[in-house]
């Protein structure tokens, strides 16, 4: 392939390689063109199947529009929508849930995600076994997640509860996916179990940019395991620790099949987050404008709240 | 770093029990898929099947076009991937590379339409995708994959391109190259690993979708995804759970031995985006 | 110019090509027909060879016949009506389709039932299909309760199969137990499959219309807050209370352990008997079907067949080969045999389904009191936001359980939800 093949198609390239033999990537005007063609592809993929889509969902969401159909006619203008929304408790319980679901799920992921991570850090026999074990789960979609837990945490049948019952830890069977609380607690887990792994990975990658004469310097010193792993290993994830977070964070506000598989929202709305609710509304109970106006909401929390990461994080993301 | 024996066997331990607890679940998905019908209710559970069986996968097999699910499956995960790829390598090179204003804001722009609810965007996309013919074609699949598998793989690209010195491309161009071809040449041979941790993620997303693949693809069987095949043996006549663990194992095996082939890269395509 | 370059051949090819295969496209007409039976033992079989009718006598046109579970079955259709690619054949629930209808999506029948032999004067059920002012379908089967007993575990406690609900009660006590010493218990008097979204509130009706209450009135006024009403919530409540059922089952699990004969009993639609036919010999020979032990069994309409109104005459027309086919004689008449339920179309009583569904008569009158009373799943006054309301019912008696709350005051707040609900419509 000569190098030419690629400047086609590309006249503004063309010329500026005329122009001189030896194209600088220095040169302010042609630096940035050359940039704005190369984002180009990319921009205009997302642009062509997330703006419209969100442009039509805003302007559902102000309409009272019980079933979105292609070629309807359109309805008049209204803030109906939020204004149920905002007298709602059922929506404020929904915004709960899932902050609640967000905060705990990240906490514990990153916990578990830390933890392993720096077990499989260690230097011992078998650590690429245990490297690749360790993270395993982040390969399982989320379908089949939810399902080898359902089949664990089974009310009546699960190997949990006959765990818990032949050691005398529970009298009797729970009936995990029914009772408030007891339901909450199994989605955590299989989100935990699911998320964790992404955490570690990343945190193994932070760790071994981690320089080894570090620890060793420390150790001369006489600082104690805990007071190396508080200011050397904590202080030098540093760079890794915004993305990780922002990513998990984004993935149980979002996520849809675990909670949608194993609860469907229930019992009594206590697993049901922002994303159920948008998904009950408009396939459920056929209320399209209703639903989009949760949407809504679900994108500015969710913008507001990454930006707000984002200016907080210590690494710029881009 | 020497260790005393105690501390050696110490970290055994906590490495095997830990590991023991976290990967238990899918044992015993391959356990209960092993196991004969007659066994799924009733107690006390059998840990080690005396005798396996593999009827229940001999019937996914024989009863359900497994076979096809997997091929959609791999074609869109391949298909996506690759033209993911494609535009998030040209677009984290130019983030990395050229700080164009503006270049900030198309960052987090990509970062947004990646919190976008699913449920949200669905039946608009379904709509339009509608007007250009894709629905129940795996075309369809393959755009809305891409979509969410780029603004990620942008970002994993930008950080590794940061870490490979520019005087290389300076160097290579003085030698005649342009810019592009210097990107070919130079900065990708030498972003092998980041490379390859882009791919797997983007496979992983794509293997892992079901929302999009269900509603886009639900009517045109010749067109499922194992995930959308799997989810219907889960159907409400009999509850046959060996079945469903054989077919889920089914679906999520290459997923798993493409990550277990390109684990290494994984965390090493990481390293260097994450030390910048 | 361009036509004589190799690439202008090329293109030329390709055009060829595609307008080949678009060609052979117009001569084959595919209707799609999406249902959640496609696996269901009995019917399953009935529809294919329908469809095999169909097709022999159609030359060119196949139909695709693809499932979709039950549990997504509603937002699926959804989308696909709403994105303008409707199934050709459309295949519902009873209790769903009016929101279908309602949205214009289904075709009015009356008029092609009028240009036909289909006589639907006195077909069951068909009068569930009218939807302000119009024929949206044609009602595929009719259906009353029954119960299902295991008479080896009857006699192990020395007892009849149930005829009011204190020899239920009495039953189901007597047959929950721990049978392996083990501390778990492994047989149950019954089984309610509780997790699946809006089938919550069906199994609940039985013990709703069994205490003499309904959700609503012939008017579709909300009749909730009543002391049957409380009744029945209560009976429901001590089911659960005192472990009589097994927990978060789907109605697959349920069939698996009839099947297996754990259960003393299990209260269901006609269909039961396909999966007590299924049952290996041991267990099979002990299970008999009896009517339910109430007075008032649940029933109603169980699913409907239509034609989307957005599709072109041509393939209106077909569809409507297909939905006479369906419900003729000859094939109402084998329905009855594969589905072990009678059909819809009257004068199909034959010899046949005597035979093959020996219980026949006790499925005749269970549908005829459901049917004199007005029960169906979807009630009156509710049928738009059946979902909804549905929703209700299963949170409402899930805080019952987890709370130990009272029955009297749970079916009053329901009331009143309901009545909410209904004025949001």
């Amino acid at each position: 392939m000569t190098s030419q093949s690629f400047g086609q198609g590309e006249p503004a390239l063309r010329r500026l390689n005329g122009v001189s033999p030896r194209w600088s990537l220095w040169q302010p005007g042609n630096r940035q063109l050359f940039a704005y063609l190369l984002l180009l592809p990319a921009v205009l993929l997302t642009a062509a199947i997330i703006v419209y889509p969100i442009l039509s969902a805003i302007d559902l969401s102000f309409q009272r529009i019980k079933i979105a159909k292609l070629g309807r006619e359109r309805a008049p203008l209204t803030l109906r929508n939020y204004e149920e929304l905002f007298q709602s408790p059922e929506f404020f319980q929904a915004i709960w849930v899932t902050i609640s679901l967000v905060a705990t799920v990240t906490l514990l992921s990153y916990v578990i995600g830390l933890a392993t991570a720096v077990m499989v850090n260690q230097q011992f026999r078998g650590r690429k076994l245990a490297r690749i074990l360790v993270a395993v789960p982040w390969a399982v979609p989320s379908v089949m997640a939810a399902i080898i837990w359902w089949w664990l945490f089974d009310s009546s049948f699960g190997l949990i509860n006959w765990a818990l019952v032949r050691s005398g830890l529970s009298g009797e069977m729970i009936p995990w996916l029914s009772t408030p609380g007891a339901a909450t607690f199994v989605i955590v887990i299989v989100m935990v179990w699911k998320g964790y792994p992404f955490i570690s990975v990343i945190m193994l990658a932070g760790l071994q940019s981690i320089p080894l004469e570090l620890y060793d310097a420390a150790k001369v010193d006489g600082a104690s395991a805990w007071g190396r792993f508080r200011f050397i290993t904590l202080p030098g994830l540093r760079s890794v620790r915004g993305i990780a977070l922002i990513l998990i964070m984004l993935w149980v506000f979002r996520d849809f099949p675990i909670i949608y598989l194993l609860t469907g929202g229930g019992p009594q709305g206590t697993t049901q987050t922002l994303a159920i609710m948008t998904y009950q509304e408009a396939f459920k109970f056929h209320d399209f404008g209703y639903a989009a106006a949760i949407g809504v909401i679900t994108l500015i929390i969710s913008v507001v709240a990454s930006w707000f990461m984002v200016r907080r994080s210590d690494e710029p993301l881009f | 770093m020497a260790r005393s024996r105690t501390e050696t066997v110490i970290l055994y331990a906590v490495v095997i029990s830990v590991i023991v607890i976290l990967v238990f679940p899918l044992y015993w998905m391959f356990n209960t898929s092993l196991a004969p019908s007659t066994q799924l209710r009733r107690f006390p559970p059998v840990f080690i099947q005396p005798e396996p069986t593999f009827a229940a996968y001999e019937r996914i097999f024989n009863e359900r076009p497994v076979g096809l699910w997997l091929r959609n499956s791999a074609l869109v995960a391949l298909a996506s991937t690759a033209l993911s790829m494609f535009v998030s390598i040209l677009a984290g090179y130019s983030i990395s590379r050229i700080r164009a204003r503006g270049s900030q804001a198309i960052g987090l722009f990509f970062l947004m339409s990646r919190m976008l609810p699913s449920t949200l965007i669905i039946i608009p996309l379904f709509v339009s995708f509608r007007q250009f013919q894709l629905i129940g074609d795996l075309k369809s699949l393959v755009l809305a994959h891409a979509t969410f598998i780029t603004p990620f793989a942008v970002w994993m690209l930008k950080g590794y391109f940061d870490t490979i010195p520019s005087e290389l491309e300076d160097a290579a161009m003085i030698d005649g190259c342009t810019p592009l071809s210097a990107l070919l040449r130079v900065v990708l041979p030498l972003s092998a690993p980041g490379l390859a941790a882009t791919t797997l993620y983007g496979f992983v997303l794509s293997w892992n979708d079901f929302v999009f693949a269900r509603t886009f693809l639900v009517a045109n069987q010749d067109a499922w995804t194992v995930n959308v095949g799997v989810a219907s043996l889960k159907g409400e006549y009999l509850t046959e759970w060996n079945e469903i663990m054989a077919g889920s194992l089914i679906a999520m095996l290459p997923i798993v031995l493409a990550y277990l082939f390109l684990e290494r890269f994984l965390v090493s395509g990481l390293t260097a985006g994450s030390s910048k | 110019m361009f036509l004589r370059s190799a690439p202008g051949k090329f293109f030329l090819l390709v055009l060829l090509l595609l307008i080949a295969v678009a060609g052979l496209q117009a001569q084959d007409t595919t209707l799609t027909f999406i249902s959640w039976q496609v696996d269901e033992p009995g019917v399953g079989d009935w529809w294919r060879s329908a469809i095999e009718e169909f097709e022999s006598t159609h030359d060119g046109v196949t139909i695709d016949f693809t499932k979709v579970a039950r549990p997504e079955y509603a937002d699926t259709f959804l989308t696909l009506f709403a994105g303008g690619t409707p199934p050709d054949i459309v295949h519902l629930a009873a209790f769903e389709f009016q929101q279908f209808a309602d949205a214009g999506w289904m075709e009015d029948l009356a008029p092609w039932v009028e240009n036909s032999d289909l006589d639907l004067e006195g077909w069951a059920g068909q009068v569930k299909c009218m939807w302000e002012g119009e024929m949206s379908c044609i009602m595929l089967l009719y259906f009353g309760f029954v119960m299902v007993v295991n008479d080896a575990i009857l006699d192990s406690i020395g007892m009849e199969a149930p005829t009011n609900w204190e020899e239920m009660l009495a039953v189901l006590r007597a047959a929950t137990q721990d049978t392996d010493g083990d501390g778990i218990v492994d047989q149950w008097g019954i089984c309610h499959h509780t997790n699946e979204g809006s089938q919550y509130a069906s199994q609940l009706l039985s013990y709703v219309v069994g205490s003499g209450a309904y959700w609503t009135s012939a008017e579709g006024e909300v009749t909730i807050d009543t002391p049957e009403m409380a009744e029945g919530f209560s009976r429901w409540k001590t089911i659960f209370d005192e472990g009589l059922s097994p927990l978060d089952l789907s109605s697959g699990d349920c069939h698996q352990l009839m099947m297996e004969g754990k259960l003393a009993t299990r209260m269901e639609g006609s269909w039961v008997y396909n999966f007590v036919r299924r049952a290996e010999p041991e267990v099979q020979q002990h299970l008999r079907i009896v009517p339910v032990p109430f007075e008032v069994p649940v029933g109603g309409g169980s699913n409907v067949i239509g034609m989307a109104s957005e599709i072109s005459d041509e393939r209106k027309q077909l569809v409507w080969d297909f939905i006479e086919i369906i419900t003729s004689q000859e094939w109402q008449e084998q329905f009855g045999v594969n589905v072990g339920n009678p059909a819809p179309r009257p004068g199909t009583l034959t010899d046949a389904i005597y035979e093959a569904v020996p219980h026949v008569d006790i499925l005749v009158a269970s549908q005829t009191t459901a049917s004199d009373n007005g029960i169906d799943r979807s009630p009156t006054g509710l049928q738009i936001v059946y979902n909804e309301f549905s929703k209700l019912v299963r949170n409402e008696a899930q805080r019952m359980i987890a709370d130990d709350a009272d029955p009297a005051a749970v079916v009053a707040d329901l009331h009143n939800l309901a009545v909410e609900l209904q004025q949001d419509m």
